[in-house]
Parts: structure tokens; sequence; C-alpha cells
């Protein structure tokens, strides 16, 4: 836990400043809210120093980020901003290689003695001379650019000392941890900052994140792949809500389309994938209740008492041919109450994770195995007739 | 001695392979005595095989271009993003 209470808090401008260069709201800034207004003069002086184009290269910029972070043994902007760095084209290896030593990490000439010169400032800024400022010169630095990294090296150190004073933890698990025998004092080694795991919920590496970024920042055509790429899950989903292709195929629009609206949004605490199931299952619920059709989604509390206990043979389903399978199996989980055959599908069917189904219908882990299980027991009571032995052997 | 009730309860974490071995030594020690269980267990677990391998509720190829060039056309005629200033 950090150590000041987070917020959303006032200052919709500078979140959306922040939701547009770095995809989130990142909890640094959030553990700040009681001040928006220095929230406000931070990302400023993020937007002219940093993403503006500037005399020194964006990815210059980052890397002295990286390598100042690096010497102050702190994993969290490593982490937030090799994101970043992915998202500008450079591969995570090495992001991870300036962290460690950028000497190894393939770098001109020149970008070595930029980032020496950072860790030079932030180890022994006191007995800095001209004679480093000259060096820069030699590798060809002009003043402007020798400026900005000199600022650079000072944003960080804010950024640095501000997160450590916070206690803010990762907003993506650090892909590099610093060894504590290495580089942190044993006091420091026992910092919450350090500590690798993150609460579940959080997840680093969203397979969509960048485009969902690309179409937040205007280009609209990126959404497409997002519609190709999961019309199969979101389609699956309210078919098992609706029963009926056609009005599957009505709402999967209607998803998409509040999806895409939303999209600002979505602060990447989950995957987009779940984010959009949850908004699918909202779409093809308000459907239900509009039918007025729905079967109540509180919880039961009467035991389950299995019936029909009566033993299957090895490979029951070898007499059904594949068609019949598939027919037979969609006419039970159909008769499933919808609250168990969602929590059925999302698991059983769409494969995906406890964790993701119970995000996405918005359930405790707990919950949602309750209801999967509810849901499993009850289907098996409904093809125990197809499949136990006495019943197979009658077909 | 596990009841038939506990072992129903941990069920649906034996069939995701989610229990701790030292609880599913006493499931699989209820399973060797308890023949209703043991054919609770098995056949639950051959309905998942059933129901996974069935090939349900497919998208259908043929519907899957067409819906993306629908989305896609109501999202181009003026579908626009929401302000943000409403985190989710």
């Amino acid at each position: 836990m950090a150590f000041l209470p987070e917020t959303d808090g006032p200052g919709a401008a500078t979140l959306s400043a922040l939701k547009r260069n770095f995809g989130l709201v990142p909890k640094i800034f959030r553990a700040q809210m009681l001040r928006p207004d220095l929230v406000a003069a931070q990302v400023q002086l993020l937007e002219s120093l940093l993403f503006k184009k500037g005399a020194l290269s964006r990815v210059q910029k980052e890397f002295i980020l990286l390598t100042v972070s690096a010497e102050n043994n702190n994993s969290y902007f490593p982490a937030l901003h090799c994101q970043t760095l992915q998202f500008l084209g450079i591969k995570t290896e090495q992001s991870q290689q300036v962290i460690v030593d950028h000497h190894g990490a393939n770098l001109s000439d020149a970008d070595v003695a930029l980032l020496d010169f950072a860790r030079r400032l932030v180890s022994e800024g006191h007995s800095l001379t001209d004679l480093d400022v000259e060096s820069l010169r030699k590798s060809n630095f002009n003043d402007e650019q020798i400026l900005e990294a000199v600022l650079m090296v000072g944003l960080t150190q804010l950024l640095n000392c501000v997160q450590m004073g916070l206690g803010t933890e990762p907003d993506f698990k650090p892909r590099v941890i610093f060894p504590p025998e290495e580089v942190n004092p044993p006091v420091a080694a026992e910092r919450q900052i350090l500590e690798p795991e993150l609460p579940g919920h959080f997840v680093s590496d969203d397979p969509d994140f960048e485009i969902v970024v690309r179409v937040r920042n205007g280009e609209t055509e990126a959404f497409e792949e997002l519609v190709r790429k999961h019309g199969r899950r979101v389609y699956r989903s309210l078919l098992g809500i609706l029963g009926s292709a056609e009005e599957a195929e009505d709402a999967l629009q209607d998803a998409f389309l509040k999806a895409f609206q939303h999209l600002p949004h979505f602060e990447g605490r989950s995957r987009f994938s779940t984010w959009l199931v949850r908004i699918a299952i909202n779409t093809g619920l308000q459907r239900v209740r509009s039918r007025k059709e729905v079967d109540s989604l509180d919880e039961e509390n009467e035991e389950f008492r299995p019936r029909n206990i009566q033993a299957w043979s090895d490979t029951p389903e070898e007499f059904y041919s594949r068609e019949e399978l598939r027919r037979l199996v969609e006419k039970e989980v159909m008769k499933l109450p919808v609250k168990y055959r969602l929590a059925l599908m999302l698991r059983d069917l769409e494969e995906l994770s406890t964790e993701e189904a119970a995000v996405a219908l918005g359930l405790s882990v707990p919950g949602l195995k309750a209801r999967v299980l509810r849901g499993r027991l009850m289907l098996r009571e409904s093809m125990a007739p197809y499949f136990s032995k006495a019943g197979a052997s009658k077909s | 001695m596990i009841s038939c009730r506990d072992f129903i309860s941990e069920l649906g974490n034996l069939l995701d392979a989610d229990v701790a071995s030292e609880i599913r030594e006493q499931l699989e020690a209820h399973l060797a005595h308890c023949n209703t269980c043991q054919v609770l267990y098995d056949s639950t677990r051959k309905t998942l095989r059933i129901v996974t391998e069935s090939g349900s509720f497919e998208y259908p190829e043929p519907i899957a271009e067409p819906l993306v060039t629908k989305v896609m056309d109501r999202i181009r005629s003026g579908c626009k993003l929401e302000d943000s200033q409403n985190a989710d």
C-alpha cells in the first residue's frame, strides 16, 4: 500500500494528458491528488521536457530517465517507462540492459557518453567539472542538448524522490528488480517499492494496450483490429446470454460501439479483452431484462443435491456424432439459469481465468467459483440421461 | 476424514487442478471409499470435456467480416469517444 491514499480527485485535463501519453494515470500521480495543482505542474513539465520534441530525441530522454532511476535503485519508473519505450519501438530487452548497464545496451558511443554523464551527475554531481560538459561536446552534443540532459536528470530525481517518499507501488510488474545485495542498503531493501508482487488484477502485458492508446489518440481505424480480434469472444458471450444468433449479432455491434465510446475511461486495470467482455455482458443483460425474462441474479443459498448418480462410460461422447454433440451441448447450456450459464461459458468455453471471469462478471473470485461449480453440476445433471451407462446404451 | 459436502465444495478447485497437495490427498482419500462422489467427479470431468470439445456456440465465419464492417461504419458515421473526465 502507498503511504498516502490514492484518489482520482479533480484535474480532468491533467488526467487526460497522462492517459494520452501513458495510456493510464500512473499511480505516482494518483497518489498526489490532494494537490492537483502540483500534479498539473509536474505533468506540464513532463510534457515540455519529455513528451514534446526537443533537442534530444525522445528515446535519449527516456534512456536518461531509466539510467537515473536505476542509479537511485528505483524500480517504479523503469517499469512504467519500459512499457512506454516499447511503444516507441524499443525492445524491452534493450531497455532492461540500459537499466542494468547501458554500456552493454548496443548504443552509439555518443549515447553511452550521454548516459555516463547522467549517471555521474546523480552519483558524483558535486565533483562534476567543465571537463564533463566538454566531453559531451566532443561527442557532438550541442549546448541545448546538454541543457535538456541536465534537466531530464533533475526531473527524474524529482519523480524518483516523490515516488520513494509516497511509497507508490509500480503500475506494471517491474521487469528488473535491483539485486538487494548490490544496490540496496539493508534498510532500503525492505522498502515496499522493491517488492515484485503486484495485486492480481494488475496486468502489465495486455497485448491490446498499444492499439487502445492509438485509438484514444485519434486513430479510429485502429479499432477495427480490436473488433476483428475479439468479435468471436463477444459474440459467444452474447449468444450465451441471448440464445439467439440474430440478436447476438445486433448486440455485438452495440457492445463494440459502447466500448469505443467509453475507451477513454479504460484505465488498464484489467486486460482490454476482459473489460470488453464485461461491456458485452452488460449489453446482453440489458436486452434480456427488457424482455423481462431474466432470472434472478441473486445468490442461491440452498445446497445443491446431485441426482442421477450412475456411472458414465469412459468415452460417452462416442455414441453421438460431433454435430449431435454440438446441438446437445448448446441446448442443455441454454437451459441453465443465466447467471450459471454465463459463469460456465466464460470459464469453460471462453477459457478465461477465474480472475478474469470474476472481473468480467463483477464478482469476487469465491463468488465466481461457486457459480461455475453450480453451472457445471447442473449441466452434468441434464447431460446424465444421454451419457450415463444406462442412458447412452439406450440411444 | 472429509464429508461428501466438503468434497463437493472443493470439487470446482479439483476440476481446475487448483488445490494444495494436502487437500488433494484428502479429496482422493474420500474418493477411494465414496462411490457417489467418485461418479460425480468422473461425470462432471467428462461433462467439461464434452463441452469444451463440442465446438458449441461458434462464431460463424461468414458473419464475422460483415459484422466488422457494420461496426466500423457506425463508428465512422459519427460515433465519438467520450470525454475522459470520468474514470471507469
